[in-house]
């Protein structure tokens, strides 16, 4: 047993934990920390496969932003609201079953596959690049565009609606604040 | 024993049924999202880990990590922008009784 597999064992167990934690914490605050055990645990499992570029987003972009998003709406919405109850006993028997079930058919259809595919170790950070900028640099532009008009459409959907409108002009808003002061 | 191909794609496979689980049970519409960014995640290892074994000289899964990370953002950015104006608005967040919008 090579120490890589310990380390898949050591990580991939962390990575489990958190998410069982993560479904099963009966207050959000700690399934987002578990959430973060398990996005931290998949950035070390992506160096051990070798890409350490992949590691770097992960950590910066799950295990950074996305997380301390969850947190920040986890402060600004209501708690008590926000451990609302879990689904009734037969959802949650049903939904389990499902899941062991299509775990079954996943994991035995995986071990029958022959991956005769040896432990190759590169490090890919230079073909990243070249790939996404030369074969995929349509898609990487429009994933810009995807992302700006994501956080913009989120600002637009969480602004408060009594501030100032943006499209009025600036003659109304100068006529608005001389009637505040009068 | 080496690190195989099988390693990660099982461990994979559990995160995403684990999240489905999570996704079809919880009730609070913020668990729900986080629920969808493990099984991203465990969808981004399964790309990673083919990337990895079959096709390391050239790193077409792992530009494919690379987009869907882009769409995980934006996912999670619009979905919690969701969440806060359906809680400034209507004080609910049990995602069970959001059905304003039912005809």
């Amino acid at each position: 047993m090579s120490s890589d597999v310990v380390f898949f064992y050591i990580y991939g167990l962390v990575a489990l934990a958190g998410a069982i934690g993560l479904v099963t914490a009966p207050r959000l605050v700690h399934a987002v920390m578990s959430l973060l055990a398990t996005l931290l645990s998949v950035a070390a499992l992506y160096l051990l496969m070798g890409s350490e570029f992949l590691a770097a987003m992960q950590l910066f972009v799950y295990g950074g932003a996305v997380t301390v998003l969850a947190l920040f709406v986890l402060m600004l919405t209501n708690p008590e609201q926000n451990s609302a109850g879990r689904s009734g006993r037969g959802i949650v028997l049903t939904a389990g079953g499902l899941c062991v079930v299509l775990f079954g058919l996943l994991s035995t259809a995986l071990m029958r596959g022959q991956w005769n595919i040896g432990a190759v170790r590169v490090h890919d950070t230079e073909s990243l690049a070249t790939i996404l900028f030369s074969r995929y640099v349509l898609p990487f532009e429009l994933a810009g565009l995807v992302l700006t008009i994501a956080l913009i459409g989120a600002i637009v959907l969480a602004r408060e609606d009594d501030m100032p409108d943006v499209v009025a002009s600036p003659e109304s808003q100068l006529a608005d604040e001389a009637g505040d002061v009068a | 024993m080496t690190l195989g191909l099988n390693h990660f794609l099982i461990l994979a496979a559990a995160l995403f049924c684990i999240g489905i689980f999570g996704v079809l049970t919880s009730k609070s519409a913020l668990r729900v999202v986080i629920c969808v960014e493990l099984i991203l995640n465990a969808v981004n290892l399964n790309l990673a880990a083919f990337s990895a074994y079959v096709a390391p000289k050239e790193a077409v899964g792992a530009s494919f990590v690379i987009f869907l990370m882009v769409v995980a953002a934006a996912e999670v950015g619009l979905a919690l922008a969701l969440i806060i104006t359906l809680n400034r608005t209507s004080d609910i967040s049990a995602i069970d009784s959001m059905s304003r919008m039912k005809g």
